[in-house]
């Protein structure tokens, strides 16, 4: 069950979701910053789990993160794996109510993609494929975790606004008076 | 989620455990192949954006870096005047002659179409594949040398692991004193020199190049220039650091080596010397690691690399 059914709109994850994909495909291989590069698919996965039941999050990160290691050079399987927790883990945490540019979903997401970068680096490192632990956590890790915060932040604010998306409202058109009326 | 995690750890192990050819592998070079167009086309968006890279990067040089470069500046400007005339030269002979045919080199061109999609790693993405003959392996070099090793083929694409990743290692000496080493490349995108005996001259300027051991590359491409060179007391190696002159941005052209000539694989004596290494190492007790090196698991001196142990590592 969604719910926040007033703000749910498929075809906004829809787009969301393909533009990631987009840009993972012709973007991160291209951006390198200080050691680090974006993970378009790691900040979709995020993304989208603060706002889906946990069962929609898992299978969205297990996609998000099985095309992030067919895209890449890195071990198959690997960031799949990461994504699918952390995707559950997520989603149950905010019990899909989070969601939009609001300040506890830009925690939750930060926290996170940091999660899963620093996991990443680990794991690398305990697979052999780095030798240098500090570096791989502290150098790619944290530089990556930058770089995928900010394109969070900014799928976060195309996913819609938190405080309007947020269960019911009293709002009311421009023009008309509002239903309620003050007791005295 | 427990299919999930238990689907990823499988396909995790497979990856791990299967050969190049493996179906995991062929499912990624699909992947890579149907991706390739898009790849190119963020490629040729991205390359005007380039130079904001470059421009990081200058604003964050350190002081020591920029009193380097200056004092560089100064003994470059010296030398242009000297090498003004050996330019001209250089451009007729390189008219007449070309890369391929300095180094008699058997190779097909292809282009640069992206980096590494994530940060652990140090690879970049050619046009071109399978179809025009490109194998896993295959040596890459550009103007200025060596950048790396095809690492996985997909039909219309290569990646290629760079000299710089940590996991590469190339069979190396330097060129002036003949001292054979491995270059090896460091967690921070550095090359590091490894295994040059101190009973060698090894001085800051001087350049390294392929030895040809182990057959993948040829003997005598430029690798890079030694940036440092330290040795401690009672230490049986040089610390040596190799600042490398080959980039690898978008759109640049890339030489793939398609196959070596017998002159341009390593010599009878280039194998003793490094025989002669291996025993150095041994009677040392730190010699497997230069055995396996550069001798190999058999005992022969193939210059096998990590390949052994990891798909993903470089020549020799």
């Amino acid at each position: 069950m969604q719910l926040r059914e007033s703000s749910y709109s498929p075809s906004r994850y829809r787009a969301l979701a393909v533009v990631a994909v987009l840009l993972q495909i012709a973007l991160a291989p291209q951006i390198s910053i200080a050691g680090g590069t974006v993970n378009f698919m790691l900040a979709l996965a995020i993304v989208l789990s603060l706002t889906f039941e946990p069962h929609s999050a898992v299978f969205i990160g297990f996609f998000s993160g099985l095309f992030f290691d067919l895209t890449s050079s890195a071990p198959v399987g690997l960031m799949s794996l990461l994504l699918t927790v952390t995707s559950f883990g997520v989603s149950s945490a905010a019990h899909g109510a989070l969601g939009g540019f609001t300040r506890e979903s830009v925690r939750f997401a930060v926290i996170a993609i940091m999660a899963v970068n620093l996991l990443y680096g680990l794991c690398l490192f305990l697979m052999g494929v780095q030798t240098d632990l500090i570096w791989a956590l502290f150098g790619h890790g944290i530089a990556s975790t930058v770089l995928d915060a900010l394109v969070a932040v900014l799928f976060l604010m195309a996913s819609g606004s938190g405080s309007s998306q947020r269960g019911f409202s009293a709002r009311t058109r421009p023009g008309r008076s509002t239903r309620y009326k003050v007791l005295k | 989620m427990i299919v999930f995690c238990v689907l990823s750890v499988l396909l995790l192990t497979f990856y791990i455990r299967e050969g190049e050819a493996g179906p995991i592998h062929a499912v990624r070079s699909g992947v890579v192949t149907a991706t390739s167009p898009v790849r190119y086309v963020g490629s040729v968006v991205a390359s005007p954006f380039n130079a904001l890279g470059n421009i990081f990067s200058n604003l964050t040089a350190s002081q020591e870096t920029l009193s380097d470069l200056k004092q560089q500046n100064a003994e470059l400007t010296g030398q242009v005047a000297q090498l003004a005339e050996a330019k001209e030269t250089a451009e007729r002979l390189e008219g007449l002659l070309g890369l391929q045919s300095t180094y008699n080199l058997q190779s097909t061109a292809a282009r640069i179409i992206g980096g590494s999609s994530d940060a652990w790693s140090q690879t970049v993405t050619i046009d071109k594949g399978s179809l025009d003959g490109f194998e896993i392996g295959m040596p890459v070099c550009n103007a200025y040398g060596v950048i790396g090793q095809i690492t996985e083929v997909a039909l219309s694409s290569s990646t290629v692991l760079l000299i710089n990743d940590e996991t590469s290692g190339v069979s190396a000496m330097v060129q002036s004193s003949r001292a054979q080493g491995m270059l090896r490349g460091q967690a921070d995108g550095s090359l590091r020199l490894e295994y040059v005996s101190t009973d060698y001259d090894v001085q800051v300027g001087d350049i390294v190049i392929t030895s040809g051991l182990g057959g993948v590359f040829p003997k005598g491409l430029p690798l890079g220039t030694v940036s440092s060179v330290e040795r401690r007391d009672n230490d049986v190696y040089y610390d040596i650091v190799v600042r490398t002159s080959a980039s690898t941005e978008n759109n640049e052209e890339v030489l793939v080596i398609t196959a070596l000539s017998d002159d341009q694989r390593a010599t009878d004596e280039d194998i003793a010397a490094a025989n002669d290494i291996d025993s150095v190492q041994t009677s040392t007790g730190d010699g497997d690691s230069q055995e396996s090196d550069q001798t190999g698991e058999d005992g022969s001196t193939d210059g096998q690399d990590s390949s052994d142990t990891t798909d993903e590592s470089t020549e020799e």
